[in-house]
């Protein structure tokens, strides 16, 4: 730690120099005010001891020009005087001073103060350095982020276009967590459907996502049956994301004839809105993808009907845990409530924007933590 | 802390207890809790009576933890609330571990 004494007596430069140095600090002294002004820009102190009265100038001017040069830097400065009136030491203080001690001074009480300056140098420097880092990982994180966004929303674009008979609304959190909805029609006229909420934030989500996609497109182009194309996302996932990471989600096929057949894990209950305003619920039964090895994997379906103007519902968690203004989550009886009361429209897209508006009324002000994903599907009509 | 262990010797169990949101700021914390220890036990608890909520970062740390301690040794998840139970049913965490 540098500091730089100012004094134009011989005698309390030597002074100072000797208790500051038996306190760990190196020390510079000068006797007038320009070699001051020098000395602080050469030097560069941490710390500066100066009198009121100095050769060429006065202490008051020179603490207003070193606090100007200082500009952000933490500099305390110490007056040493003794000139111990009420008026000269409000002057010190107020053009910029850190603190005053009085002349004669005690060697012992002139060392601790010191230390206590010392000590506060060394708090800021710590601050700056600490901030400078965090300042740091805070830009790569917001940069893997809008990657991560990027890399999602390309795959989004190969998913099938909204319709009546497809809607899709995903909202992004602020503090993006990777979910991802995909559906796209087979050439024997099935629909394909994959909801899925990865675990983790940012770009490992989106890594995750990349494979699933491709075997989502080739399931489809293959007409692949579910379970397999189930088997076949848990085996890439198990292979590309350590074990501390997952995706849940469903996968759904829709027949052009209403048939439902479906593999769930690790998912809230989605809902069938029948056309009379019943409401039944399609659980999800199984663990989440990419965590069991491909022995222990359960394949197993369920199965369901989609009677014309029924609406199959999915969606993820993060839109059970939305918050309102007064921190409460939506939860299941509301999502019921919203769900039966949107779909009644005919109109798909109606419905859809009716239930996005109704969201959007709970959440009001409040900030949105988690991704939201709503998917409602209704079978094409045969005519 | 956010986490604590207790050492057991004599029932051969660590607890390991959780306070607050368990979620992705504990993930270092919650592996160091249970691989720093210099041995494996027979049992282990995770006491989450003292969770708010948890995250699916949180079942992710859960699952790394079964990998890392060997199949013989069991582990309990213990005091959840009715929402943090509910998650872990959701993701049929009861395959894998036992839930109290």
């Amino acid at each position: 730690m540098k500091l730089l004494c100012v004094d134009s007596e011989p005698v309390y430069r030597e002074i100072i120099s000797l208790c500051a140095e038996s306190v760990g600090a190196q020390v510079k002294s000068v006797e007038c005010f320009d070699e001051a002004i020098h000395a602080f820009y050469d030097y560069a102190p941490d710390i500066v001891i100066l009198d009121v009265i100095i050769k060429g100038g006065s202490g008051i001017d020179l603490v207003k020009k070193m606090k100007a040069m200082a500009g952000n830097r933490f500099v305390p400065i110490i007056f040493l005087a003794s000139q111990t009136s009420d008026a000269v030491m409000g002057n010190c203080f107020r053009c910029g001073a850190d603190d005053f001690i009085p002349k004669p001074f005690s060697e012992i009480l002139f060392n601790i103060r010191l230390k206590t300056h010392m000590r506060h140098v060394e708090l800021i420097k710590e601050m700056y350095r600490k901030n400078k880092a965090l300042t740091y990982y805070q830009t790569m994180i917001e940069r893997e982020h809008e990657m991560a966004h990027h890399v999602l929303n390309h795959i989004q674009t190969r998913s099938e276009r909204n319709s009546e008979y497809v809607a899709i609304t995903r909202l992004s959190a602020a503090s993006f967590n990777g979910d991802l909805a995909l559906v796209k029609t087979r050439s024997d006229g099935a629909r394909l459907a994959f909801v899925g909420d990865f675990t983790g934030h940012g770009l490992p989500a989106s890594i995750g996502a990349l494979p699933v996609m491709q075997a989502f497109f080739d399931a489809v182009d293959d007409l692949l049956d579910i379970g397999k194309l189930a088997e076949r996302i848990n085996r890439i996932l198990i292979s590309v994301l350590p074990d501390y990471m997952f995706c849940a989600g469903y996968l759904v096929l829709l027949y052009p004839n209403g048939k439902i057949l479906y593999w769930g894990g690790g998912m809230p209950n989605a809902f069938i809105r029948r056309s009379g305003g019943k409401l039944d619920q399609l659980r999800s039964n199984h663990m989440p993808l990419g965590i069991l090895p491909a022995r222990e994997f359960d394949a197993g379906l369920q199965s369901d009907q989609l009677d014309e103007s029924d609406t199959l519902v999915i969606m993820s968690d993060g839109v059970l845990e939305l918050k309102n203004i007064s921190e409460e989550m939506l939860g299941n009886d509301r999502v019921e409530a919203i769900i039966n009361s949107s779909y009644a429209e005919k109109s798909l897209i109606t419905a859809q924007r009716t239930a996005e508006k109704k969201l959007a009324e709970y959440q009001g002000e409040s900030i949105q933590l988690d991704d939201i994903t709503l998917l409602a599907l209704r079978r094409t009509c045969l005519n | 802390m956010s986490i604590s262990v207790t050492v057991n010797e004599e029932e051969n169990l660590v607890t390991i207890h959780i306070i607050g949101s368990f979620d992705f700021s504990l993930f270092n914390e919650f592996r160091e809790a249970y691989s720093s220890l210099p041995k494996t036990y027979k049992s282990y608890v995770v006491d989450m009576s003292m969770v708010e909520y948890l995250d699916s970062a949180a079942l992710g740390m859960l699952l790394s933890m079964r990998n890392a301690i060997e199949l013989e040794s069991d582990i309990r998840l213990e005091g959840a609330n009715d929402f943090i139970k509910n998650i872990l049913m959701i993701s049929r965490f009861d395959k894998r571990f036992d839930i109290q």
